[in-house]
């Protein structure tokens, strides 16, 4: 079955590119230009997820969703603005968006935000009582919190254990450092240089290093895949 | 209905000079109207007396030659007269029958003593004693009192007209000299409204009343005005030409791009270009940022432990340090209290920090994050083996798009350190340049 994607955006070019990228990713898009109309269609109950953009003609983005929330529609939302200071982000987190991107971004971003914001809604609810995660031949144990490919035990620290559980709830997913910094350390800032990159780096000498194929893929332009090789 | 100040003022004045000028001729007529009496009183009780004497002393006879001794013929405002039961006249001046009714022993009175000419409708201070079977009545209309009064209302009429000319003019003169020296304020407002930022109000008194008070305010409020829109004109000035050099990078990575040869090349060329792109954003992002921290409120804040901040970020940039080929040393004094801090900006402050030690320090040697407490200030500080930055480049290099001329080879917009300073600022504290001999020293002391 095809996901449903509603995409609120006043700016018609914007929200052409969305509809055209989030199409070829293969999803049903339907587009809408103002809160009003947003707020109608998502009362619809048929999407799986909603991008808005904060700023809109009628209805701000925050209000729809507020309203959307209200009449019981609980679909993921994917909230996209022009204002990307920290506290505008962390205010559109706090005002019930399960995701904040600002603008511009690069569509590998959103891609990768959209796919998690899916795969988390898809997630059981009996999902806190996983014990192990399996990605390939790599194997993490939840409880004693340690890690094995192919049967050998990986020593991980503390922080890199953190990543690759990260990285395997998302296995098959692109992962973007801005997700990272915002998930493992709660920055909702951008710290301007590779820091994500040398942790990644060292994570997958430890998982790869020693193994013949790599399990620990970086997606160009966007970010990190965590995934069996192909 | 609206009246022009001058009338306003014109009117005020003239009330005031009336209440005055009436209030004392009240005064005065009052004065004069009880000194008038009271001398009546006198010459007739004392008269009265001399005359009823000689009746006890001579009889009729010795009465009827006093009064003609005493009678004027010119003065028809006395009256002496001899009045039988009646009140008839049967001796002297006065009235041919007294109005008086009846007859009785009177020490002092006024009234109207008669209704024939002259005495009608005019009073008169009398009194009246019993002689023998007749009464005596002396006394004297009260004519001069009424010549007074006339004269006193002449003074009234005279000086009802004094007031009014007086507050016209008063209102005209206190309209002048409060009109020009609110015109000169006026002035120099529509002078500054128009563009010229250097006009001053001058102050006349000193800077001692009101109108000083108010021009020096003024003056003061328009210095603040005229710095605030040169900074203004020097921040918009910078971000146009520092936008440029950007643009220019990005102007010819596209330019690359449609020009290259071979698809390698122009996807080099492109993903070069996104990297150019991404990075304006972030130089866009930290202005927003630094905009923003120098007006927000602290109802962002919260108390937050100071080692915490640091260690997250040491945890953060362990990696890279050590990529850098740099040893981190990280000191935290034990046992802080928490602070009220915005912890994100205060992190991405303190990030930039250690990315400046990492870009223009890099391969330096030892690299020192502490939090320390002292003067009743939390102490963040980044300590590198670099170059360091000399005391007479600091303050360029904090500024807006300021950047060193041995950093303008290396990537960056020159908005690192002010954005740290911002931070600083609004958390009440400063940023602190110094010299780590060698290297750099750099500490957000915020107090708290």
């Amino acid at each position: 079955m095809t996901r449903k994607i509603l995409v609120v955006e006043d700016d018609a070019a914007t929200a052409a590119y969305l509809a055209k990228g989030l199409a070829e990713a293969g999803y049903g898009v339907e587009t809408c230009g103002n809160g009003r109309d947003g707020l109608f269609l998502a009362s619809e109950g048929v999407f799986d997820l909603i991008v808005a953009d904060r700023m809109l003609p009628g209805l701000d983005g925050l209000a729809m969703l507020a309203a959307i929330r209200a009449a019981g529609i609980s679909a993921p939302a994917l909230i996209l603005s022009a204002l990307g200071t920290v506290d505008d982000r962390i205010d559109g987190l706090r005002a019930g968006a399960d995701d904040y991107l600002c603008k511009p971004f690069a569509f590998g971003e959103l891609s990768a935000r959209v796919e998690a914001l899916m795969r988390r809604a898809d997630r059981p609810a009996g999902d806190g009582k996983q014990t192990s995660l399996v990605v390939g031949d790599l194997e993490i144990d939840l409880l004693a919190r340690t890690v094995a490919r192919q049967g050998r035990q990986v020593a991980l620290g503390a922080r890199e254990y953190n990543i690759l559980e990260y990285l395997a709830r998302h296995a098959g997913q692109v992962v973007t450092r801005t997700m990272m910094l915002e998930k493992i350390w709660n920055y909702h800032f951008d710290p301007g240089s590779n820091v994500v990159d040398v942790h990644i780096g060292r994570l997958r000498r430890k998982l790869e290093d020693g193994f013949d194929s790599p399990i620990l893929h970086t997606v160009r332009g966007a970010g990190y895949r965590l995934a069996p090789a192909a | 209905m609206r009246v022009s100040f001058t009338a306003r003022l014109a009117l005020l004045a003239i009330t005031l000079a009336l209440i005055s000028s009436l209030a004392s001729v009240f005064l005065i007529w009052n004065g004069i109207h009880n000194d008038a009496i009271a001398a009546l009183r006198r010459d007739t009780v004392e008269q009265a007396q001399d005359l009823v004497s000689v009746y006890r002393s001579g009889g009729f006879p010795a009465l009827s030659e006093a009064i003609d001794q005493a009678r004027d013929p010119e003065d028809d405002t006395l009256i002496l007269a001899v009045l039988d039961r009646h009140g008839r006249r049967v001796m002297g001046v006065g009235p041919r029958f007294a109005a008086i009714q009846p007859l009785a022993s009177t020490p002092f009175s006024i009234a109207i003593p008669g209704h024939s000419a002259p005495w009608t409708g005019r009073e008169a201070g009398f009194a009246i004693h019993r002689v023998g079977r007749y009464w005596l009545m002396t006394g004297r209309l009260l004519d001069d009192w009424e010549q007074e009064q006339r004269t006193i209302e002449r003074v009234v009429g005279l000086s009802i007209l004094l007031a009014i000319v007086t507050g016209i003019a008063a209102g005209l003169v206190v309209t002048r000299f409060v009109g020009r020296r609110l015109n000169r304020i006026a002035d120099v407002v529509e002078a500054v409204g128009e563009g010229d930022f250097a006009n001053r109000v001058e102050t006349v008194a000193g800077g001692q009343d009101a109108f000083d008070r108010l021009a020096v305010r003024l003056n003061a409020m328009l210095d603040r005005i005229e710095r605030l829109v040169g900074e203004l004109r020097a921040v918009t000035d910078s971000l146009a030409h520092d936008l440029r050099s950007p643009l220019a990078r990005l102007r010819a990575r596209a330019e690359q791009a449609s020009l290259a040869e071979d698809d390698a090349a122009r996807e080099a060329a492109l993903s070069d270009l996104l990297a150019e792109t991404d990075t304006m954003m972030r130089m866009l992002t930290t202005l927003l940022e630094i905009g923003r921290s120098a007006a927000m409120g602290r109802d962002r804040f919260v108390a937050v432990e100071p080692g915490a901040i640091m260690a997250e970020l040491a945890e953060l940039y362990a990696p890279a340090i050590e990529e850098a080929r740099m040893t981190l040393a990280v000191d935290l004094a034990p046992g802080l209290a928490p602070m009220a801090l915005h912890r994100e900006l205060l992190s991405q402050a303190l990030a930039n920090l250690i990315d400046n030690a990492l870009r223009h320090a890099a391969a330096g040697g030892a690299l020192t994050l502490a939090v320390s407490r002292s003067a009743g200030a939390g102490r963040f500080t980044v300590a590198d083996r670099g170059l360091g930055i000399e005391p007479a480049d600091r303050e360029e290099a904090v500024r807006r798009f300021g950047r060193l001329d041995r950093a303008r080879s290396l990537p960056g917009a020159g908005l690192g350190l002010s954005l740290v300073d911002a931070v600083a600022r609004l958390h009440g504290g400063r940023l602190e340049l110094a010299d780590n001999a060698p290297g750099l020293s750099a500490t957000i002391a915020i107090p708290g």
